[in-house]
């Protein structure tokens, strides 16, 4: 596969703060890459760096193997943090001094309002419109010149619901179009459901990277739910059974490598146990977040 | 060129505090340079015996070829009125956050500060222009007879007050870049012939071959004040190159520190 970005050794301080850290990162074509981190770990000043506004302190960067340049920058798609627009334009208006700006052909205004479904409020000065609004625009902004790639950071801040599903219903239309998309957020379910691939960052340094479906790999949790007074005691002679805990009204076993909530159901059922509850628990990216940022956090202290 | 200047443009064409600006920039400007007659009667009404002292109609205020330099230099005081235009389109990109922007939708730092100093240039050019036609104009209707090309000489002035527009937006870009708020712009933009001033009094006694090196004076030195050869004092009535090529070595410093600026900083 193509890739698309490659950063090597990417580096910035603030004064004597180390915002990022010798960050070495490659995106593919047609990845949707998410940048995990808290708030403040420095993945707004990557994507600043990225995208020509923040000066690196050291390390380098290539999109599409090329050295950056204000040419490559127009062929991709950025919001960072929060949208940007001339307050005294209208949508419309800002949209064609971005395409002047990106030259990309003034037919395509229309097309990408039409997308973020703002093409009733076009005329209407930026100033005027809301939060949820301003996102959109910001992405029709982004999709404004048939872009190869797309940067958003935190697309759906400070939205509510509904306008959270509306741009998550945009991110996976575009991501289906083949385009690569590079999506910082802090939310986790956010990336979950739309990302192929994920970076975890910790004040400034990347402590991960993989595909999502990784995740869900390793030991399967599975629950448990039968009326039966011995259970405990029959759960834990399972021969697949690593462990197992009780937790409020339900059972929670950890399987041996191999095994599966199909045998455990055999087992049961051979033991003439009905249950009326059984689910192998799906391992959230926000369980594994936590389990990556706690051992980052380890060797850290154990390092110092 | 052409594409950055339709850029900065179009930030401006749509924004209605520029029209205001521009328009009563240009209104001062065109009444002021019209009205210079009226300035002299006014000036025979209030002062006692002004009138009979000199004959205000015989002063050839408005007659070719006079009138080239007197104009180039009342408008030249009023350039402050467009600078403060200039003030409010750089720092606006730096509230709004919008050259932040500008830069990652595919505009080079370089790109960005060149946008801006074209326009400059435009504005410089437009005020030029308008005042080389009110000359024209007032100079075709107040003079007694055309005594031509003897009637052209000083018509050099309109380049050299086009510099002088263009040096004074290139500092007043400069300052908006360093600054980057409009209000502290704005207020430094218009004590900083205080503060040269005051320099150039306490180095009087002893440099005062240095005064011509100064950034507001050399900008000042290119059309100088012409009215006292009315009461018949000697006056330089012809461009010299030395100050020419000191307001030009400014105005290029002042867009180079700009860059500087612009180069180094996270935006």
């Amino acid at each position: 596969m193509e890739t698309v970005l490659s950063i090597q050794g990417l580096s910035k301080n603030f004064g004597t703060l180390r915002a990022v850290n010798q960050i070495n990162l490659e995106v593919k074509h047609g990845q949707v890459f998410g940048m995990l981190g808290p708030n403040g770990s420095g993945k707004t000043t990557t994507l600043g760096m990225l995208m020509g506004v923040v000066n690196p302190t050291s390390g380098s960067f290539s999109w599409f193997g090329q050295p950056p340049s204000n040419q490559i920058r127009k062929k991709i798609g950025a919001v960072l943090e929060h949208p940007i627009f001339y307050p005294y334009l209208s949508g419309q208006k800002n949209l064609e001094l971005m395409a002047l700006i990106k030259e990309a052909p003034v037919s395509n205004i229309q097309k990408v309002l039409e997308i973020v479904e703002l093409s009733d409020r076009k005329n209407d000065k930026y100033k005027t419109y809301s939060l949820g609004m301003k996102q959109r625009l910001a992405i029709a902004c982004a999709l404004l010149n048939n872009p190869i790639v797309l940067i958003l950071d935190e697309p759906t801040n400070g939205l509510d619901p509904m306008g959270i599903a509306e741009i998550r219903e945009i991110i996976k239309r575009i991501a289906n179009d083949g385009k690569t998309i590079i999506l910082a957020s802090h939310l986790l379910d956010e990336v979950q459901k739309v990302c192929s691939h994920f970076a975890v960052l910790r004040k400034g340094t990347l402590v991960h990277s993989g595909p999502v479906d990784d995740v869900g790999r390793g030991e399967e949790h599975v629950e448990v739910i039968a009326f039966h007074d011995d259970i405990a005691v029959i759960l834990e002679n399972f021969s697949g059974s690593l462990s197992v805990k009780k937790e409020e009204h339900q059972f929670v076993m950890k399987m041996k490598e191999g095994f599966h909530s199909q045998d455990l159901n055999r087992y049961l059922f051979e033991k003439g146990i009905v249950v009326t509850h059984l689910i192998t628990q799906k391992k959230s990216l926000e369980k594994q977040f936590l389990e990556i940022l706690a051992e980052a956090e380890h060797a850290a202290l154990i390092k110092n | 060129m052409l594409h950055l200047l339709k850029i900065d443009l179009k930030k401006l064409i749509d924004y209605r505090t520029f029209w205001i600006v521009c328009g009563l920039y240009f209104f001062t400007l065109i009444m002021g340079a019209a009205s210079g007659m009226e300035f002299l009667k006014w000036l025979a009404n209030i002062i006692e015996g002004f009138g009979e002292k000199f004959n205000i109609s015989r002063i050839p205020l408005y007659h070719f070829p006079d009138i080239w330099q007197n104009l180039a230099w009342a408008a030249g005081l009023l350039k402050l009125g467009i600078a403060i235009m200039v003030v409010i389109s750089i720092t606006n990109e730096f509230t709004y956050r919008t050259i932040r922007q500008n830069v990652i939708d595919g505009l080079s730092r370089e790109q960005f500060l060149l946008s801006k100093v074209l326009t400059n240039a435009v504005l410089s050019g437009a005020s030029m222009i308008v005042v080389f036609l009110i000359a024209l104009v007032t100079g075709l209707i107040y003079s007694p007879e055309y005594d031509f090309p003897y009637g052209l000489t000083g018509i050099v002035f309109y380049p050299a007050y086009f510099l002088e527009v263009f040096g004074f937006l290139s500092f007043a870009l400069m300052l908006g870049m360093l600054i980057q708020r409009s209000g502290l712009t704005i207020i430094l933009l218009l004590t900083s012939y205080l503060i040269e001033f005051i320099i150039k009094q306490n180095i009087d006694n002893y440099l005062p071959g240095l005064i011509p090196f100064f950034p507001l004076e050399s900008i000042m030195n290119l059309v100088p004040m012409p009215l006292s050869r009315y009461w018949f004092q000697e006056i330089r009535d012809y461009l010299t190159f030395g100050s020419l090529a000191i307001a030009l070595v400014w105005t290029f410093l002042f867009n180079y520190f700009a860059y500087l600026r612009l180069k180094k900083s996270d935006i």
